[in-house]
C-alpha cells in the first residue's frame, strides 16, 4: 500500500503521533549533532542529515537497561521485572538502522525469547525515511539494507520533493498512519514510478563498489586469515570498543546488580567483545587474553559463514559508524579489504 | 511470556563445608509448587543479590529431585558473597540451563569417570542418577583425584563409593599429607590400576583445563574415540540462553550449546 | 531522554560527549562529531562516563565521626562541627592544610585556594596528583616558561615526526595515540623513547631503549646530535647555546639518535609528547631536554608543532593553574611575585600569608587539620602507605567527596557534594583549553554542589565573596588569574565552546646546561637487576574506573588473583632463573627485601623489572624512597 502525505501536514501527523505515544526523532544538539531523542513538537524534527553517529538502537537496547527490581524485605526477597509498555514512534530512522532493529530483534526472538526486549520492540513503530542522497561512509548497498528499504520498516518516507510517499507494510504502520488518516492520499502512479527512479539513481550513487564480504567470509569462516595478520591490525586497535557501541547489530551484555540496602535494580549492561575482561573468567583464565584474539572473534561474529547460515545476514548493515568512531583504524572496510588482500597497511 | 532475567527465589536449605574454600550449598525453592526438571551436567545462574549472577553447576541428581545441590568454590567477589550466607539466607536462581549429559547415549554401556579438584561436582550429578539406576548400565569406575586430601569433595560419598561393589573408584592426590595412606601422583596414574574396553566405554572428563588435556590425550592414546570422551566447558556465562555472547566460541555457545561436549566437538569449536 | 554535552572526566585530553539521562539516571553516553577534539570518537573509559556516578558507592548525607565511626548528621551541624574545630586548631597554633584534586573542577580548585590561603591563612595547599606530575610540568617550565606552546591534539594527526616519551600512550591516552595512528597513516615518523616495548614502539619508527642509568646518555645524545646538524636561524628563539653545547661535546652520538634527531629537525610540523615517568632517575631532567631539543629544532614556535606533557588526570593543568601548589597563586603564578601577589590580595581583600607553605607529602605528615577535597591521596602519591598512615595520624580530617573512598572513611567529618555529573564548572585540558562541564543530573540525596560548599565554608572563615552560580565564580578567577580573563564569557554560549588560556607567542627559550651524560651504573655484580615503578597512573584506584561495574572488571581480577601483588620480568631473565608464571620471587635491594608473584613479559629488556604503580605498596621495602633500586632477584 502506498500513500502520500503533502509536506506540510507532516507536522501535524507528528502532533497526532505525539499524542498517541512517545515520539523519537532526529533532533539537532545545541553542539550541533544529530541525535535520537524523545521529542515534544514536531519542528524539533530533522529531515535532512546524513545519519546520527550514534545510532537509534539505544532505544531498544539501552547501555544501560534496568530489567529487575530486588527488594529485600526483612529475610525475604521479591522480584519483579521492569516494564517498559510505552508505545513509541521511531520517526524518520534512516535505513540501515531500521535493518538492524529487525536484526537485534530476530536475535531476541531466538528461544528462549527475551520478553523485557520484545515489549519495546512489539510497542516500536519503525517509520523509516529512505536515503535519496546516500551518506558519505555508507555502504549498505553491500550489506542489502539501503539505501531503500523493501522490508524491515513499518512505514517508510520517501521524500518526493513536495510530499513524501509513505509506504506502509505492516500492522503498526497502518495504526500510525490512522492516527492522521485524513492527511494521507492514495499515491499516484507518478509517485511510486518516481520512487523508484530516486531508488536507482541512489543504489547508483554507490557507482561501482563491489561487496568484499564474499572473500573476506571464506577465510574468515575457514580460519584462513593469518594470525600474523590479526596480530599486526591488532596494534591498531586502541580497544575502546566503540565499534561495539555504536554497531546497529552488536547486542552483548553482562547483568548487573545496581544500588544497595536492599533495594537493587538489576541491569542489562551493553558490553563489548573487544574489552579484555570479556572472556575473563572468575578463576583468572581468559581465553581471549590477546587482543588480536578479539579481533578475530569481532570479524567471526560479523562475517563468518556460520553465523551468516545462523542469522540470515552478515552482522553488519552498512552504516559506516565503526568508520568514524574507531579510535584505531580497525573499522569493518578496512579489516574486511585488509583480509581479502592478506595485507595490513602495506 | 516468561522474562528470561527474571529469578526464582530459592532459600538455602543446607550450607555444607566441603573443603577450606568449598561448600555444597542445597537449595529449595520458596514457592513450593515449582516445576523444576534437570539433566545431569545442566547449570543454574545463581544470583546473590547485590553482587549479580553467575554460573554453577548443579551437583545433584534429578534421580533425587528433593536436595538440589550445587557445590562452589570461593574465587571472587560474588562466591565470596555467597559463602558469606548461611542456611534460611536466599538467593536467585534461573535455569536449567545448558544440554547436560546424554543418558539415553550411555544406556548399556561401561562408564568411565575422571575427575580432578573441583571437577566432580558436575560428575556428581551424573554417578548419581547412574547409581541410582545401576542397572541400566555396565563397568562403572571413577577415578578422582585432588592437590590434597583436605581438596577432595564429597568426603563421606567417596568412601561410600569406595564400599560399592557395584562400582569400580580410586583416589588419588598430588601431595600427601599425614595420615593419607592412599595413592599419591596425578590421576592419569589410575589409569593402570583399571582395565576398561574402549570400544564400549564413555570416558567422562571433568577438571582444570591442564588436567583434562592430559587425560584425553591418554585415553585417546588408549584407543578411545573421539566422540566416547566427553566433558564439560567452563566459560564465563553471563544470561544462560545465548544472548550475551559472552560464552560463545565460534558460533557455539557453550551456555546453549555446551557445556557438555565429546572431544569431537571440542576439537571443531574455533576460538 | 536527554543529552548534555560535557566534558569527559577521565584523562586530560578533554573529549566532549554527551551524558544521557532518563527519568533523572545516567544511562549512557553519546559521542560528538562536532567536538573539536573527540571528533565523534573516545576511549574505553569515555563510553562507560555515565557507569560510576551511577553504579558508585556515593556519599548521601554529611558524616561526622562520633563514638568511633561515622555517624549521619545534618548539614548544619557537620559545618558547624567543622568549622569550629578548624578554628580551634587554628588558635592553638597548629598547622592545617587544604588538598585540592586534578578531578576537581576549576572553580573548586580555586575556591580551596581561596579558603586556604585567606580562610585558614595558610600557604599549606598542594594537590596529591602534582607529586607526580610536577617534574615534567617543571622541567618544561625551566625551558618554556609557564606558558608552554602546546601543540593542539588535533594538530597531532597532521605531524611529520612524533617524539614520544611513554608511559603506555594507548592506556593513559588513547584519544592521543588515535592522533598518532592517523599520522602514522599519513606516513609520519614515530620516535618512541622509554623502558620497556608498548603497543606504540611496536608501530614506531625507531625506538630509543631507556634502562635506568643511561637516560642522560640517550636523551642527551639526541640533543648533542640535534646540535650537530645545521640548525641557523632556528637557534635565534633559544638563549645559553654556548654552554649546552659545551656540555653535550662528549656525549655518545649512536646511529639511532642521529637518524631520530634528522627526522625531527626535517620535519615542517612535529610533536614531543612527554609523560611523567619517563627518565625515573631524574623526571625532570629529562623533560628540560625534551623541551630544549623541541626549541632548538625550531619546533616551538611553528604552528602545527609543539609539546605536550601527558598529564593523566582530567584536571590536572586546571588545579597547577588554579594555584594549587604551596608557591603559587591562580595562574600559577609565583607566591612571592610582588605583582601577582597585591592582585590577589585586591581581589579577595586579605593579607596573603607569608609563610612558606608545605608540599602535598610533608603537608600529610605535619600538619593536625586537613581538608581533602574529592581525592584520595594516598592512592596518588607514590608512597601510598606512607600516606595513608600519615593520613591516619591527623588530628582533624575532613573530606569533601562524591565517593566512597580510603581517605573518607577515615574521615572525621565527610561533606557529600556532586560528582562531576552533577555539577558544571570548567575543566582545563593538557593543551590549555577550558571546557564546560554540565550537570546531567541533579545531585544525590543530600549532597551539594562541590562549589557551594567551598564558598560556604570560605565565607565561614571570614574569606568569602558572594557568588549566585558557578559562572560568577569562574568570572572571578579571570580577574585573579589573568590568563583565565574572559574565559567566562567565552563559555557563556550555548555549543561546544572551549577557549584556549593565554599563551605567549614568541618567546626566548632558555637552554639549561649542565646535566648528567654519563652512564650512570646503578647494578653492581652482587645486584644485577633493576627494579622500576612503573609511572603509568593507575586509574585501577581512581573512583571513576573502580566503581564503573564495565571498567573495572580487569582491575578487580588483577587485585583478587594477586592480593600480594607482582612484578614483572622478561622471558630471558624468567627462564634463567627458572621463574616460571606464577612463581614467586625474592627481590633484595639496599633499602630491604620483599617476595612477590612475578609475571612474564614479552614487553621488557633483560635485566629490568617492572612493578605496576598499583603494586608499588609491595615492593616499597624494595624500592625505598625512589623508583627504580638495584636488585637480587631469587626463586622466593
Amino acid at each position: 500500500m502506498a500513500l502520500a502525505i503533502a509536506k506540510e501536514n507532516v507536522a501535524r501527523w507528528l502532533e497526532k503521533l505525539l499524542q498517541a505515544g512517545e515520539v523519537v526523532a532526529p533532533v539537532r544538539s545545541s553542539c550541533g549533532d544529530v541525535l535520537f531523542s524523545t521529542i515534544t513538537s514536531a519542528e524539533q524534527v530533522v529531515w535532512d542529515f546524513p545519519n546520527s553517529l550514534h545510532p537509534p538502537k539505544e532505544l531498544l537496547l539501552p547501555q544501560t537497561d534496568p530489567i529487575v527490581r530486588i527488594t529485600r524485605r526483612g529475610q525475604h526477597h521479591e522480584v519483579e521485572p521492569i516494564i517498559d509498555r510505552t508505545r513509541r514512534f521511531l520517526f524518520n530512522v534512516r535505513s540501515c538502522d531500521a535493518k538492524g532493529i529487525a536484526f537485534l530483534t530476530r536475535m531476541q526472538e531466538m528461544e528462549p525469547a527475551d520478553a523485557s526486549y520484545l515489549r519495546r520492540s512489539n510497542n516500536l513503530t519503525v517509520i523509516s525515511l529512505a536515503c535519496t542522497t546516500p551518506c558519505q561512509l555508507g555502504f549498505c548497498i553491500c550489506t542489502d539494507s539501503g539505501p531503500f528499504l523493501r522490508d524491515s520498516y513499518d512505514a517508510q518516507l520517501t521524500d518526493l520533493g513536495e510530499s513524501y510517499l509513505v509506504e506502509v507494510a505492516s500492522p503498526k504502520g497502518e495504526a500510525a498512519v490512522a492516527e492522521a488518516q485524513s492527511l494521507f492520499r492514495d499515491a499516484t502512479e507518478g509517485e511510486v514510478t518516481q520512487r523508484q527512479k530516486l531508488e536507482d539513481a541512489a543504489r547508483r550513487h554507490f557507482g561501482e563498489e563491489t561487496c568484499h564480504f564474499a572473500s573476506a567470509m571464506r577465510r574468515i569462516s575457514t580460519c584462513r586469515v593469518p594470525d600474523a595478520l590479526w596480530e599486526k591490525m591488532s596494534d591498531w586497535c586502541l580497544e575502546c570498543g566503540g565499534c561495539s557501541v555504536v554497531c546497529p547489530t552488536c547486542y552483548c551484555f553482562s547483568v548487573k546488580d545496581l544500588g544497595c540496602d536492599g533495594t537493587w535494580i538489576r541491569c542489562r549492561v551493553r558490553d563489548s567483545c573487544q574489552y579484555s575482561a570479556f572472556t575473563l573468567e572468575a578463576s583468572g583464565h581468559n581465553p581471549r587474553a590477546q587482543r588480536k584474539d578479539r579481533m578475530k572473534r569481532r570479524f567471526f561474529h560479523k562475517v563468518s559463514a556460520q553465523y551468516y547460515k545462523r542469522d540470515g545476514a552478515v552482522g553488519c548493515v552498512g552504516c559506516g559508524r565503526c568508520i568514524k568512531v574507531c579510535l584505531g583504524t580497525t573499522h569493518m572496510p578496512a579489516v574486511v579489504a585488509a583480509i581479502r588482500k592478506g595485507k595490513w597497511h602495506e | 511470556m516468561n522474562d528470561v532475567f527474571l529469578p526464582d527465589i530459592a532459600c538455602l536449605a543446607d550450607v555444607r563445608d566441603e573443603t577450606p574454600d568449598t561448600r555444597t550449598f542445597q537449595l529449595l525453592f520458596r514457592d513450593s509448587k515449582k516445576d523444576f526438571h534437570f539433566f545431569p551436567g545442566q547449570f543454574l545462574e545463581l544470583s546473590v543479590f547485590g553482587y549479580g549472577e553467575a554460573p554453577f553447576c548443579i551437583a545433584s541428581s534429578p534421580s533425587r529431585p528433593e536436595a538440589l545441590e550445587t557445590t562452589v568454590r570461593h574465587t571472587g567477589l560474588l562466591t565470596d558473597a555467597l559463602h558469606k550466607l548461611g542456611e534460611g539466607d536466599e538467593v536467585g536462581i534461573r535455569g536449567p540451563f545448558g544440554n547436560g549429559f546424554d543418558m539415553e547415549a550411555a544406556r548399556g554401556k561401561d562408564l568411565l569417570f575422571v575427575a580432578g579438584g573441583i571437577g566432580l561436582p558436575p560428575l556428581r550429578s551424573l554417578i548419581w542418577n547412574v547409581l541410582d539406576e545401576r542397572s541400566c548400565f555396565g563397568n562403572v569406575t571413577i577415578l578422582y583425584g585432588a592437590r590434597t586430601p583436605t581438596d577432595l569433595v564429597y568426603k563421606e560419598e567417596l568412601d561410600d563409593w569406595a564400599k560399592r561393589a557395584d562400582v569400580e573408584f580410586h583416589v588419588t592426590v598430588d601431595t600427601a599429607s599425614p595420615g593419607w595412606t592412599g595413592t599419591v601422583g596425578v590421576v592419569p596414574s589410575l589409569f593402570n590400576k583399571v582395565t576398561f574396553h574402549p570400544e564400549s566405554t564413555l570416558a567422562y572428563v571433568c577438571g582444570p583445563p591442564i588436567m583434562i588435556r592430559i587425560v584425553i590425550q591418554d585415553l585417546l592414546a588408549r584407543g578411545f574415540k573421539e566422540d566416547s570422551i566427553i566433558s564439560t566447558l567452563e566459560r564465563m556465562m553471563q544470561c544462560g540462553v545465548g544472548k550475551c555472547n559472552h560464552c560463545a566460541i565460534g558460533h557455539r555457545y557453550v551456555c546453549r550449546d555446551g557445556p557438555v561436549f565429546n572431544y569431537g566437538q571440542i576439537k571443531e569449536l574455533v576460538e | 531522554m536527554l543529552a548534555v554535552p560535557t566534558a569527559c572526566p577521565f584523562c586530560s585530553c578533554g573529549c566532549g560527549l554527551y551524558l544521557l539521562a532518563k527519568d533523572g539516571q545516567l544511562v549512557g553516553v553519546a559521542p560528538s562529531e562536532t567536538h573539536l577534539i573527540s571528533e565523534g570518537r573516545l576511549c574505553a573509559r569515555g563510553w562507560a562516563a555515565h557507569e560510576a556516578a551511577r553504579w558508585g558507592d556515593r556519599l548521601r548525607q554529611p558524616l561526622l565521626g562520633r563514638n568511633g565511626k561515622q555517624e549521619p548528621a545534618c548539614w548544619d551541624e557537620a559545618l558547624d562541627y567543622v568549622v569550629t574545630r578548624l578554628k580551634k586548631l587554628l588558635n592553638a597554633g597548629k598547622p592545617v592544610g587544604v588538598l585540592g584534586s586534578a578531578r576537581a573542577t576549576n572553580e573548586e580548585n580555586y575556591l580551596m585556594g581561596r579558603l586556604a590561603r585567606a580562610g585558614l591563612r595558610t600557604n599549606n595547599i598542594d594537590f596529591a596528583y602534582r607529586s607526580v606530575c610536577s617534574p615534567i610540568l617543571d622541567g618544561i617550565e625551566e625551558v618554556c616558561g609557564r606558558l608552554p606552546p602546546a601543540i593542539r591534539l588535533n594538530d597531532i594527526a597532521a605531524t611529520h615526526v612524533i617524539l614520544l616519551a611513554e608511559g603506555n600512550l594507548a592506556e593513559t591516552h588513547p584519544r592521543v595515540a588515535s592522533f598518532v595512528l592517523r599520522a602514522l597513516e599519513s606516513g609520519a615518523h614515530l620516535i618512541t623513547i622509554g623502558y620497556r616495548k608498548t603497543q606504540m614502539t611496536r608501530l614506531a619508527s625507531l625506538h630509543l631503549q631507556l634502562r635506568p642509568g643511561n637516560e642522560g646518555v640517550v636523551i642527551n645524545g639526541l640533543l648533542a646530535a640535534m646540535f650537530d646538524l645545521d640548525l641557523k636561524e632556528r637557534l635565534s628563539t633559544v638563549i645559553g647555546v654556548e654552554a649546552i653545547r659545551r656540555d653535550l661535546d662528549q656525549v655518545e652520538r649512536t646511529n639511532e639518535v642521529r637518524q631520530a634527531a634528522e627526522w625531527i629537525a626535517s620535519a615542517d610540523r612535529a610533536a614531543f609528547l612527554i609523560a611523567p615517568g619517563c627518565g625515573q632517575s631524574d623526571q625532570r631532567d629529562a623533560a628540560t631536554t625534551f623541551a630544549e631539543l623541541a626549541a632548538i629544532s625550531g619546533h616551538l614556535n611553528r604552528s602545527g608543532s609543539g609539546l605536550l606533557p601527558l598529564v593523566a588526570r582530567s584536571n590536572a593543568w586546571g588545579a597547577w593553574d588554579m594555584g594549587i601548589a604551596p608557591d603559587r597563586l591562580p595562574g600559577h603564578d609565583l607566591l612571592d611575585g610582588a605583582r601577582s601577589r597585591q592582585r590577589v590580595e585586591d581581589l579577595w581583600g586579605k593579607k596573603l600569608p607569608t609563610a612558606e607553605g608545605l608540599s602535598a607529602e610533608a603537608l600529610l605528615q605535619s600538619v593536625s587539620g586537613l581538608i581533602v577535597v574529592a581525592d584520595d591521596p594516598p592512592s596518588v602519591m607514590p608512597r601510598r602507605q606512607d600516606a595513608m598512615a600519615a593520613m591516619g595520624r591527623i588530628e582533624f580530617l575532613v573530606a569533601l567527596d562524591a565517593f566512597v573512598t580510603p581517605t573518607t572513611r577515615v574521615a572525621h567529618a565527610v561533606l557529600p557534594i556532586t560528582s562531576f555529573a552533577e555539577t558544571d564548572g570548567t575543566f582545563t585540558n593538557m593543551e590549555g583549553r577550558v571546557q564546560k562541564l554540565r550537570a546531567a543530573s541533579n545531585p544525590l540525596a543530600e549532597a551539594r554542589t562541590g562549589w557551594q560548599v567551598l564558598a560556604e565554608l570560605c565565607a565561614r572563615f571570614e574569606a568569602g565573596a558572594s557568588y549566585s552560580s558557578v559562572s560568577d565564580v569562574l568570572r572571578e578567577v579571570g580577574q585573579a588569574a589573568p590568563r583565565y580573563a574572559g574565559i567566562e564569557r567565552k563559555l557563556s554560549k550555548d555549543g561546544w565552546g572551549g577557549a584556549m588560556i593565554e599563551t605567549i607567542d614568541s618567546t626566548k627559550f632558555a637552554l639549561q646546561p649542565s646535566r648528567t651524560t654519563v652512564m650512570e651504573e646503578l647494578t653492581s655484580a652482587e645486584r644485577p637487576y633493576l627494579l622500576i615503578r612503573d609511572g603509568t597512573f593507575d586509574w585501577g584506584c581512581d573512583p571513576l574506573i573502580c566503581y564503573s561495574p564495565t571498567l573495572s572488571r580487569d582491575y578487580r581480577s588483577e587485585q583478587k588473583l594477586f592480593p600480594t601483588g607482582f612484578v614483572e620480568i622478561s622471558q630471558g631473565d624468567a627462564s634463567s632463573l627458572k621463574l616460571g608464571a606464577g612463581r614467586r620471587a625474592k627481590l633484595s635491594s639496599v633499602h630491604g627485601d620483599a617476595i612477590v608473584p612475578v609475571l612474564v613479559s614479552r614487553d621488557l629488556e633483560p635485566g629490568v623489572l617492572f612493578v605496576p604503580y598499583g603494586f608499588r605498596d609491595h615492593v616499597s621495602s624494595v624500592l625505598g624512597a625512589h623508583g627504580v633500586a638495584a636488585v637480587s632477584v631469587e626463586r622466593g
